[in-house]
């Protein structure tokens, strides 16, 4: 059934986004969790390592004590540069590989682009109603602006996902030659998974000539997830493949490899 | 249940260590230049994301989500002494780190993995398990005497008793490249640098048991640095001179985490300290040499401790003297092969490496190779001589020697003496073939073969060098070698050279770095 939407401390949220928010809270917060614990399980291997010198171990919460300790030991200035150098524009990959880093950007720009208007606008969700006591008129101004710079960010993540497939399609680079190098397909269908699947859902939106306003007013037509099983596996797929699996999975190297710069500030 | 006890464990690993076995991106970029798997055939065994990722994986095997649930995996230990002996095939260059996008410090992983390995049982690899004895005991991996730390000093060298600077001399230049010892030595006296050397006093600066994962056994790097440390302090040394790549890397990087605080001295590189001459304007050139010459940039010098643009800047001020780079140079250079204890566990490994960059060499169409490191010239000169090239490999310190006008002459070779004993470049002495061997003895009980014949004290033949005064330290100019006293010591193969005109001998016990 669908809902005007959540009610907190007398406020309500508007639900305006075509789809169950019961379900995604559900998903959302099964995924978090998943990502605490396998982040946790990674930790505390780290954790178990006993350097030279020393007689025990330092445990999840102590690597993690010398993860960040050893990012700032150079001073604050140091871990801004390498984080944006480094990490943010991949400088050491631009140096050698200048195909692999174009994809690497584009995957990592138009990914951390869409999440960020995804913060940004679940943000204006609930700033409407707390901060400026506006109702759902205000969050759909702030969603239509975003627009242009959802496609953009949309389309870099798509190109990069097709370099990617065209290099392991085509490349006869080292990387695809590694032991078990297959199972890169399973980020790179992935990926490709959330992608497609998000398209059709937005061209469902579309077709459906549906605004974005409160779900009561388009119930009838558009219920949550527009009664289609892709739109539902679309949201619920990307959350689990995206955060929860990623501790878990060979992916890791997405929050292991920018830690790795960070603490050996920036490889030099 | 109870559950099983993971195969490995963790000691000699870092928290943040065992991260960047998980930052791997498998990306390849290490396999592109890496110079053991270049030299072993592209085995994919050898390559560095390999050994990331199999570490890895016996990591999660051992800790991971389904170690915790269902205890860990076994991992059978023939797999795990076949990562060893692959881990060992490695020269710990750095060059893996270097070109690596996530910035893992491969130098570090590999060795604190040798390590741990080495007490799990499996490592190290050959005879480099004979240094933790050698050195604990001998001081040094050639099993020479203390005593004959000075064997090389001619008479017209000067070496005060005391001074502000420190000529810390190392094993390799000590005992079997004198030519690197007395060039030295004559620059500083040239330039009026009045310097000490701790002689009888100084202890292999331990770089290879380092290098291979053996530093815990009795400490004996901890001590060997301290000693060192503490032995140049209370002599006033406020600057030391390293000419030995490999030493200089292990008093820049090793030795202050042994000391537990920063050195209290300066550790400047030969190079270094020639660069400050000619920017001085001290440095006068005596002689002009028209050659064309490359540089070979030390990986200890270079990648590990960022000494690149000295050494040319020392090149292109000397006259008539032409700098040609290696396509693969300074950052990026290929290894020379020695490192990492493969000089002495895998010799194949290393002479195959040294031969892939004396033809980096060999492409620039330069007439010699120079270096900056002791060990990388003698690995390079086998190289050389397996592919029979007509290239002198010398170091810098020696051509500068002859450019100011130096002799560079050493005591007149004992016969057999190792062919990097002696200039390369400038030969006005020549090694005595080895006598045949005479007819065995009776062996004595579990006592081992000396490294090489072992010269007599004569006085020097041909010291071009002027006469002066008498060392004042306390030296013994006459080599005297002794039997060693270390068991199990790899018996002395002298070899005749291979290439022609070429008066060399070769000692396998000269493989420590």
């Amino acid at each position: 059934m669908a809902t005007e939407g959540l009610t907190i401390l007398g406020k309500t949220v508007f639900d305006t986004l075509f789809i169950d928010w019961r379900i995604m809270a559900i998903t959302a917060i099964i995924s978090i969790i998943l990502f605490i614990v396998g982040m946790y399980i990674q930790l505390d291997k780290w954790g178990r390592g006993i350097p030279e010198g020393a007689t025990k171990p330092i445990g999840a919460w102590g690597a993690l004590s010398l993860i960040i300790s050893s990012i700032f030991s150079k001073g604050i200035g140091h871990a801004l540069e390498v984080l944006v150098l480094d990490v943010a524009f991949q400088r050491r990959t631009y140096r050698r590989r200048k195909l692999e880093w174009l994809m690497h950007i584009l995957i990592f720009w138009g990914w951390i682009g869409l999440l960020i208007l995804t913060i940004v606008a679940a943000a204006a969700e609930f700033a409407g109603p707390f901060l400026f006591n506006k109702d759902y008129v205000y969050f759909v101004g702030v969603w239509k602006s975003l627009e242009l710079p959802n496609n953009i960010f949309g389309y870099m993540l798509v190109l990069g996902i097709v370099i990617a497939i065209l290099r392991r399609l085509l490349s006869k680079g080292k990387d695809v030659q590694a032991r078990n190098a297959d199972i890169d397909w399973i980020l790179i269908i992935g990926l490709l998974i959330v992608v497609v699947t998000g398209f059709y859902a937005q061209d469902i939106r579309i077709g459906s000539g549906v605004q974005r306003e409160l779900i009561s007013t388009y119930v009838a037509t558009a219920p949550g997830f527009f009664d289609n099983a892709t739109v539902m596996f679309h949201e619920v797929f990307t959350l689990l493949f995206c955060v929860a699996y990623l501790p878990f999975s060979k992916y890791f190297h997405m929050i292991t490899a920018p830690l790795t710069i960070l603490v050996n500030h920036g490889g030099e | 249940m109870a559950k099983q006890k993971p195969s490995l464990n963790t000691v000699n690993f870092s928290a943040t260590q065992l991260m960047e076995f998980d930052a791997c991106t498998r990306c390849g970029e290490c396999v592109k230049y890496c110079p053991t798997y270049d030299a072993r055939d592209k085995n994919q065994d050898i390559e560095p994301r390999d050994k990331i990722l199999r570490w890895r994986d016996f990591m999660t095997k051992s800790y991971g989500l389904k170690a915790r649930l269902f205890g860990p995996e076994i991992i059978p230990p023939e797999e795990i002494k076949k990562f060893t002996d692959d881990l060992y095939n490695c020269t710990t260059c750095g060059m893996c780190g270097t070109v690596c996008p996530a910035g893992i410090n491969t130098i570090e992983l590999w060795e604190s993995t040798r390590a741990n390995l080495v007490k799990y049982g499996t490592g190290p690899y050959g005879k480099q398990s004979l240094f933790p004895k050698l050195i604990e005991e001998g001081h040094n991996p050639y099993m020479k005497q203390q005593k004959d730390r000075l064997a090389w000093m001619t008479p017209d060298i000067k070496i005060a008793e005391k001074s502000d600077i420190a000529y810390f001399i190392g094993c390799t230049a000590g005992y079997n490249q004198q030519v690197l010892g007395v060039s030295t030595a004559r620059i500083l006296n040239k330039l009026n640098v009045p310097f000490m050397v701790l002689g009888e006093d100084e202890w292999c600066c331990s770089s290879a048991l380092i290098r291979t994962g053996q530093q815990h056994i009795n400490d004996t790097p901890k001590k060997a640095a301290i000693h060192n440390v503490e032995a140049l302090k209370a002599k006033g040394a406020k600057r030391v001179i390293f000419a030995c790549a490999g030493c200089f890397r292990a008093a820049k990087i090793d030795w202050p985490r042994a000391y537990g605080k920063a050195l209290p001295f300066e550790a400047i590189h030969m190079s270094q300290f020639l660069a400050e001459q000619v920017d001085a304007g001290k440095i006068k050139w005596e002689k002009s040499l028209n050659k064309t010459v490359t540089y070979h940039d030390p990986c200890h010098l270079g990648r590990h401790v960022g000494v690149f643009e000295e050494p040319r800047k020392v090149i292109k001020s000397m006259p008539g003297i032409k700098l040609v780079e290696m396509k693969r140079n300074r950052k990026e250079q290929r290894c020379c092969g020695a490192g990492g204890g493969v000089k002495a566990g895998i010799p194949d490994l290393a002479l195959g490496v040294a031969k892939g960059r004396m033809n980096d060499a060999k492409e620039t169409g330069a007439e010699a190779l120079i270096s900056t490191c002791p060990f990388c010239r003698r690995n390079l000169l086998d190289g050389r001589d397996e592919l029979k090239l007509d290239m002198s490999v010398d170091d810098l310190v020696v051509l500068t020697a002859n450019l100011m006008g130096l002799s560079t002459d050493v005591k007149a070779p004992a016969p057999g003496a190792p062919k990097e004993s002696i200039s390369d470049m400038f030969r006005t002495q020549t090694i005595p073939p080895k006598p045949p061997a005479e007819p065995k003895k009776e062996e004595p009980k579990a006592a081992a073969a000396p490294a090489a014949p072992a010269p007599k004290a004569e006085a020097p033949k041909a010291p071009a060098a002027p006469k002066t005064e008498a060392p004042k330290v306390k030296a013994t100019p006459a080599p005297k070698t002794e039997a060693p006293k270390a068991k199990a010591t790899p018996a002395p193969k002298t070899e005749a050279p291979k290439a022609p005109a070429k008066e060399a001998a070769k000692t396998p016990a000269a493989n420590k770095k």
